[in-house]
């Protein structure tokens, strides 16, 4: 394959990544590296370098909707980055010390996962709490947002143990190339007791720096080739774009179980790569 | 405090638009070149330390070499969420939140730790 004609698929694959990534809600990251190592037999560092950058890309992409709406809690994103991006720059450390094979069977799972909880039902928000932990209230967490033209008061806990799961979100960030929104929303949704468009939103602002911490550690450790890098990175701005209209006419639940389906078959395929080298 | 709320928002959005259309703008000269002159040692070979980037790009862009123009494309979409973080920074100064402007410092702290721990090749 010539030089011009490789850049042209990797691109394309980069909108099939953006598109994919954004109809599944699952992310450009967990459809970039199995591409890149898969079908480029890239190497599985700078796959995750590149991802990375992917990541960031469709976080700033899909930011501006978020931040008209005043959604996002700026305060606990900013306390629970420092989980985050702690997390993301041991991630970066260690990834690379670590065999090859062990990061392919660990995306194996993490994808396998990913892929398994689209076909669970959909999100149902969870209670809120009557009133906020003593760390909240000290670190002013509680806040406010506004639904159906009314503005609505949510209390905050289990600041101890969100920070803990920031922390291993950030980590498998760095680790993986991948956006940990999944788990970031987990968090702060189920653990700390913040309203889902609230976690969703501000989840958002915190994939970026997360991503940033580790991207610039691999960037400056030389494992970005920017011709690669950019096909990838201008595919999932212009699949993202795409997805984001898409979404509004496509009948996206079908979609999201076949695009689920496939995803579980790449997440069989990466686990054998690392279990027995295939 | 409802004009600094806003402030913020317009800052965010400002942010986010000129560096997405900056990066998609950059990466497409980038790779316009590259098509034109392309050649496969270009394609798989990483531009090297961050510092060096920034050389190649500077120096590379007045050459029109495609990398100058990718590496550059790859740094701003970099500082983007950095951008974003000190935007968080300044307003929380503006209301004089001095305990988010101390987190929101120790975080562009860490990453800005990563590239130097990825310069200094750990």
């Amino acid at each position: 394959m010539s030089a011009s004609l490789m850049v042209m698929v990797i691109l394309f694959g980069g909108i099939a990544a953006g598109l994919v990534g954004s109809l599944t809600g699952l992310g450009g990251g967990m459809i970039i590296v199995p591409l890149l190592t898969l079908a480029f037999h890239l190497p599985i560092p700078e796959a995750v370098g590149i991802s990375l950058f992917g990541v960031i890309a469709t976080s700033t992409g899909a930011a501006p909707g978020f931040v008209g709406t005043g959604l996002s809690n700026v305060r606990a994103a900013l306390f629970l980055q420092i989980a985050a991006s702690s997390g993301a720059l041991i991630g970066a450390l260690v990834a690379h010390h670590l065999p090859a094979r062990l990061l392919f069977a660990l995306f194996g799972i993490v994808l396998g996962y990913s892929a398994l909880m689209s076909f669970m039902p959909k999100h149902t928000d969870v209670a809120g709490a009557p009133e906020s932990s003593p760390l909240a209230l000290r670190l002013r967490l509680a806040s406010r947002y506004q639904q159906a033209g009314h503005w609505r008061r949510y209390q905050v806990v289990g600041v101890i143990p969100g920070f803990g799961i920031m922390i291993g979100a950030g980590f498998l960030s760095a680790l993986l190339g991948i956006g940990s929104g999944a788990f970031k929303v987990l968090a702060m949704d189920r653990i700390m007791k913040l309203p889902f468009r609230v976690s969703t939103a501000t989840s958002n602002f915190m994939i970026g720096i997360t991503a940033a911490t580790s991207a610039g550690f691999y960037l400056s450790h030389g494992d970005i080739p920017p011709v690669i890098a950019g096909a990838i990175i201008l595919g999932v701005i212009g699949g993202a774009y795409a997805g984001g209209h898409l979404v509004r006419v496509l009948p996206v639940d079908i979609l999201r179980k076949l695009f689920a389906a496939v995803l579980l078959l790449v997440a069989v395929q990466m686990l054998l790569k690392g279990l027995v080298n295939l | 405090m409802k004009e600094i709320v806003r402030e913020r928002r317009l800052l965010n959005i400002w942010i986010l638009r000129i560096s997405i259309a900056l990066c998609a703008l950059l990466i497409a000269i980038g790779l316009i070149i590259f098509f034109v002159h392309g050649s496969t040692p270009i394609l798989v070979t990483p531009s090297g330390s961050l510092r060096e980037m920034i050389q190649t790009s500077i120096h590379g862009s007045i050459g029109l070499h495609a990398s100058a123009f990718l590496d550059a494309a790859i740094i701003v979409l970099l500082l983007t969420p950095m951008a974003r973080l000190v935007a968080g920074i300044y307003v929380s100064a503006r209301v004089r939140d001095w305990l988010y402007v101390g987190i929101g410092m120790l975080v562009l702290a860490l990453v800005i730790v990563g590239v130097i721990a990825g310069q200094s090749g750990v």
